[in-house]
């Protein structure tokens, strides 16, 4: 036994500092790799869940967005239809009425015309009645004088 | 003086510190020790959030060791607890069989009476080093069989006096778990020191070209070794923490 473990140059000092050796290496692997290596590795999936869960919840609220907009669209459709009809209610009662009162002016202004053209008529008849009298009498003050 | 091919089965000794003998092999470790304790403390303090190519890779390796230990284990704590002894045994064995074929290992030392006394040997080709690892191994996975069943259960996997088969079978379990110990230190032993003995061999007789193949093929040698020894590591700690036959 002796003799084999010379063969191999055995030595228990030696064995134990190989040990101590591998010791040492195992806990600085394990502080200085190990564990900072995990706590990365840690933190990195902690904030990829995050991140999925960040998005998932996006994708919620842009859904429920997404239906509030095409609902308040749908509401404002229906709004601006109800106000193009009055709008053109409006336009055309306005129209009526103006048609109506340009009638009613223009049927006054009609007999206003009129009016006036008769009395003007009857202003030149008195006048050229006015005038064929005087010729009248000029002529018969003529004919009065020669004779 | 050439005396043909030199094979030292053991690491030669270059000098005493209190009692301690250096050897080549010795300093070897210290090297190992530096290059992966260097390795960690700058890699793992320039982690960043959003990882580069090799950051990439290097926590790409790390988990998938884990989750492999994890699922052997079937149990994330338990993997937790074992992940770094694995992965440090993994490393520590890598480094120290692939450092063997850097220029300079075994080639560079001092004559002493005629003989090259190399500075560095390759740890895992010194028993030493393979026995202190086997002897880890070893108490890792007893310590944790006791520790996970309780002492007298583990105890019954050995000894067992419900019949006599079951007595025969713990005996045998009980002389394969001690002969561990040697078929770890050995294995890896073998494995280095006989390829470092088949490189020499054939750079003695053809020092050009045959020994890239080898030595390529020797690489590959020392890749399996790493994680032979880190896996059957993992593969008894899940034998020793399994309940006893019979027992449920």
């Amino acid at each position: 036994m002796q003799a084999l473990f010379a063969a191999f140059g055995l030595n228990g000092s030696l064995i134990l500092a190989q040990a101590v050796n591998f010791g040492v290496v195992l806990i600085a692997l394990t502080y200085f790799l190990y564990k900072p290596i995990t706590k990365v590795l840690e933190a990195r999936q902690q904030k990829v869940a995050k991140g999925i869960e960040d998005a998932n919840l996006a994708a919620e609220k842009l859904a429920t967005a997404d239906g509030i907009a095409s609902e308040k669209l749908t509401v404002a459709e229906t709004e601006a239809e109800g106000i193009v009809v009055s709008a053109r209610e409006t336009a055309s009662a306005e129209k009526a009425r103006i048609i109506k009162e340009a009638e009613a002016r223009a049927v006054l202004v009609a007999s206003d015309a009129d009016a006036r053209a008769k009395e003007a008529t009857a202003k030149m008849q008195r006048e050229s009645e006015k005038d064929i009298a005087r010729i009248a009498i000029l002529a018969a003050e003529k004919i009065l004088r020669q004779a | 003086m050439d005396k043909g091919i030199h094979v030292e089965l053991k690491a030669s000794v270059l000098g005493h510190v209190l009692g301690l003998p250096i050897t080549n092999s010795l300093v070897m470790t210290w090297v190992v020790m530096v290059i992966l304790i260097a390795f960690a403390f700058f890699f793992g303090r320039s982690l960043k959030e959003i990882p580069g190519k090799f950051q990439a890779g290097f926590e790409m390796a790390i988990t998938g060791a884990f989750d492999y230990i994890a699922m052997t284990l079937e149990s994330e704590k338990l993997a937790k607890r074992f992940f770094p002894l694995i992965a440090t045994i993994f490393l520590f064995v890598l480094v120290s069989n692939e450092l063997e074929f850097f220029p300079g290992v075994g080639s560079i030392g001092f004559f002493q009476g005629g003989e090259l006394i190399p500075l560095l040997r390759a740890p895992t080709a010194d028993l030493n080093l393979t026995l202190a690892l086997a002897f880890i191994s070893f108490f890792t996975i007893e310590i944790t069989g006791i520790a996970m069943l309780g002492f007298f259960k583990y105890a019954g996997k050995y000894v067992n006096l419900k019949s006599p088969v079951g007595f025969a079978v713990g005996i045998i379990e009980l002389i394969s778990n001690l002969g561990r110990l040697i078929s770890f230190s050995f294995r890896l032993f073998g494995n280095i020191f006989a390829g470092e003995v088949m490189i020499l061999v054939a750079s003695f007789f053809l020092p050009y070209l045959l020994p890239v193949p080898l030595m390529a093929f020797e690489m590959f040698v020392g890749l399996i070794q790493a994680i032979v020894f880190a896996m059957l590591t993992l593969f008894f700690i899940k034998l020793a923490i399994a309940e006893p036959h019979g027992s449920h």
